[in-house]
C-alpha cells in the first residue's frame, strides 16, 4: 500500500502520525490496523516509553513519556527514525491492513434517537444553515449507515463518518458549557452522540436514551472503531419508556456491587 | 474511616490516574497537581500515586474514626486540627475522633490530603481517581458530600517530620507557564502569535479539571483551515473561534478539533492546578529540548525525595 505520512510533534509528550489522504473508511482501516499492530508490540515491550495510542480521522497520536524516551531509552531522533521505518515497512506489507482487521470483525449497531422538540435544541440553527425543513434534516440524518472512525473526546463518544454533506453545519462559535448526556449533534461535517453531560460545540438535533458508557461492563462502550451505526428514530413516548428501562437496568447493576 | 462533615466546594478522591484508555475517550485524570500529591505521599512513605483527597478552593471538614498519620501539601488553607492550627508540608498525627477543618484559602487552589492508610473502595479501570465529568471512580463517581464515609484499612502511624525546604512550593497567583509550539502554531498569523505571548491572560471562573479557560485579548482565527479532529493531550492550548484560549487539563477531551497554538510543557502542568478564577498568567516560549530537560530535572528532583525518606 503506498500512502505517504508525516510525524508531527504534538506537545512535548506526543507525536501524530499524519497520513496524506481524505478521511474515510480506507484511511481509518490503515490507522486502526496500525494501532492494533503497535498495541501488540507495546504489550510485548518492544516500544519502551510509549504509553497511549489515539486513533483519529487522519492521524494516529502516540503519547509517550519524554523522560523514559530520553533517559536510557531511545532519543527523540531515534524514536522518530524507528517509527518512520516501522510504519513504512508495515504499509509495504501486502496483507496490510486486512490481516490485522480480521481478528475483530465489524458489527452493525442500532441506536435509537428521538429527534423531537424537547431534545433537538439547535434544530432551528441546522434548518436555517442548510435551508432544509426539520423533517428533511431528520430523514437525511437517520438514513445512512455511519462508520465508527474512532472513540474519543469524552468516555465512549463515537466519531462517525458518513454524514450527508447537505446537513453539515458549523460548530458553535463558543462551546456550550453543558450539553446533556445522549445528545446527538452535528459539528461541521461530523455527527455524534455525547455520552455524558459535558461542554461541547456541536449543534444538537436529538437525543438517545441508550447509555453510551457503562464502566461496569467488561467492554464499557457501545461500539468499536470500524463498526457501523444506524440511528433509529423514536417518539418521545418511546424515549421515556426506554430511559426508564435503562435506569432500572443500571440501578440493578449498581446494587450488585 | 474518614467521615465528611462538610464537603467543601469540590473534594474528590484522586490518585495517579488511568493509563491506556485515551483511545476510548477516557483521559488519564488523577490528581490535577501530581507534584503536590507526591510530596504529601512522600511524607507518609506512600507510593507517589497513592490515593489522596484533592481539595479545591473551599476545603472540607473531616472526622477520622481511627488513629493514623496524614499530610497535606499543595494549596495553603488555614488548617485546624481539633481547633488548633496546623501546617501544610508535615506529618499530622490523628487520633480516633479528631476533626480536621480547612479554613480560608491562603494561596494556590488545590491541596492534597494524603493518609497513611488504604481506601477500601473498588478501583475502576485500575484507579481510585474520581472522573468527575463522566461520573465514575472514587466515591460514587462524584465529589464528596456531607455524610459520605471513606472506609480506610491498614491505618499506620508515621514518624513526625517536615518536608525539606527546597520542596515547599509557593504559589504566587501569577505563574509564568512555559510553552512550546502547538501542532498548528505555524498556521497562525505572526502578529496573532505575538499577541498570545504578550497577553497577561486571566483565568475564567468556568475553568475546571477538564480545561482552563482564559480571558484576554481575542486572537483572530480567521483564515485558519477547518481542522479534522485529532489526538489532544493535557497542556495543549487550543484556540476556538471566539479567540479565547482553552488549556486542556487532566480530565480533558482526548480528541480535539480546534487549532493548537501552544502546549504548556509537561514540567509546568502541575501549576495549572493551582490557578484560581481571576488569577493571571503569562506564557513564555521555550523549545522542545528545553521542555524535556526541565521535565527530566524536575523528575530527578522528585526522585531524590524518595531516597531521602
Amino acid at each position: 500500500m503506498s500512502l505517504s505520512f508525516q510525524l508531527i510533534q504534538n506537545g512535548d509528550s506526543a507525536l501524530d502520525i499524519c497520513f496524506q489522504g481524505t478521511p474515510g473508511e480506507a484511511l481509518s482501516k490503515v490507522i486502526i490496523a496500525l494501532q492494533r499492530l503497535l498495541q501488540q508490540e507495546m504489550a510485548l515491550g518492544c516500544w519502551p516509553g510509549l504509553q497511549e495510542l489515539i486513533p483519529a480521522y487522519q492521524c494516529l497520536t502516540i503519547v509517550y513519556d519524554p523522560v523514559q524516551i530520553t533517559g536510557g531509552g531511545p532519543t527523540f531522533g531515534e524514536l522518530h527514525a524507528q517509527l518512520q521505518a516501522f510504519i513504512a515497512k508495515t504499509l509495504a506489507s501486502s496483507s496490510f491492513p486486512e490481516a490485522l482487521l480480521r481478528t475483530q470483525p465489524s458489527a452493525l449497531i442500532e441506536i435509537p434517537v428521538c429527534y423531537a422538540e424537547p431534545f433537538a435544541i439547535d434544530m432551528d440553527v441546522v434548518c436555517a444553515h442548510t435551508g432544509l425543513a426539520r423533517n428533511e434534516v431528520i430523514a437525511r440524518h437517520h438514513k445512512p449507515e455511519y462508520l465508527v472512525h474512532m472513540l474519543g473526546f469524552s468516555p465512549g463518544f463515537l466519531y462517525l463518518g458518513g454524514l450527508d454533506p447537505s446537513i453539515s453545519c458549523p460548530r458553535k462559535e463558543k462551546p456550550a458549557l453543558r450539553v446533556d448526556a445522549g445528545s446527538v449533534g452535528i459539528g461541521g461535517a461530523q455527527t455524534g452522540i455525547y455520552p455524558q453531560a459535558t461542554p461541547g460545540g456541536w449543534q444538537i438535533i436529538g437525543r438517545t436514551p441508550l447509555p453510551l458508557f457503562d464502566p461496569q461492563q467488561e467492554y464499557p462502550f457501545v461500539a468499536r472503531p470500524l463498526d457501523r451505526i444506524r440511528f433509529v428514530p423514536i417518539s418521545v413516548q418511546e424515549f421515556e419508556s426506554m430511559t426508564r428501562n435503562a435506569a432500572v437496568a443500571m440501578h440493578a447493576g449498581s446494587e450488585e456491587i | 474511616m474518614l467521615r465528611i462533615l462538610k464537603p467543601g466546594l469540590q473534594t474528590s478522591l484522586q490518585d495517579g490516574g488511568r493509563m491506556g484508555w485515551m483511545q476510548y475517550g477516557i483521559a488519564r485524570g488523577g490528581a490535577a497537581d501530581p507534584v503536590a500529591m507526591r510530596l504529601a505521599n512522600s511524607l507518609l512513605r506512600n507510593p507517589a500515586g497513592h490515593p489522596c483527597l484533592e481539595v479545591t478552593l473551599t476545603g472540607p471538614e473531616l472526622e477520622f474514626t481511627a488513629d493514623l498519620s496524614i499530610a497535606i501539601c499543595g494549596a495553603r488553607f488555614a488548617l485546624t486540627h481539633n481547633g488548633c492550627s496546623v501546617d501544610n508540608n508535615c506529618v499530622i498525627q490523628i487520633r480516633k475522633g479528631d476533626v480536621l477543618q480547612f479554613g480560608p484559602l491562603q494561596s494556590g487552589a488545590r491541596a492534597y490530603l494524603a493518609f497513611a492508610a488504604e481506601p477500601q473502595l473498588a478501583a475502576v479501570f485500575d484507579s481510585f481517581s474520581t472522573y468527575l465529568q463522566a461520573g465514575f471512580g472514587g466515591v460514587r463517581g462524584r465529589s464528596l458530600r456531607a455524610g459520605d464515609q471513606i472506609p480506610l484499612q491498614n491505618c499506620r502511624r508515621e514518624k513526625s517530620r517536615q518536608l525539606a525546604d527546597g520542596y515547599q512550593l509557593k504559589y504566587t497567583g501569577r505563574p509564568q507557564l512555559r510553552v512550546i509550539d502547538g501542532a498548528e502554531a505555524g498556521l497562525f498569523a505572526r502578529d496573532q502569535r505575538e499577541l498570545f505571548y504578550r497577553t497577561a491572560y486571566r483565568v475564567s471562573p468556568q475553568s475546571n479539571r477538564m480545561g482552563i479557560r482564559l480571558q484576554g485579548d481575542t486572537l483572530n482565527t480567521e483564515g485558519l483551515p477547518q481542522m479534522t479532529s485529532s489526538g489532544l493531550c493535557p497542556g495543549t492550548v487550543q484556540i476556538p473561534p471566539d479567540g479565547q484560549p482553552i488549556i486542556s487539563f487532566v480530565e480533558g477531551q482526548t480528541i480535539g478539533g480546534y487549532p493548537r497554538l501552544a502546549h504548556v510543557i509537561s514540567a509546568d502542568q502541575h501549576l495549572l492546578a493551582q490557578l484560581k478564577p481571576r488569577d493571571k498568567l503569562d506564557f513564555q516560549r521555550v523549545d522542545l529540548e528545553t521542555a524535556v530537560r526541565i521535565l527530566c530535572d524536575k523528575t530527578a528532583l522528585l526522585a531524590r525525595l524518595d531516597t531521602q525518606s
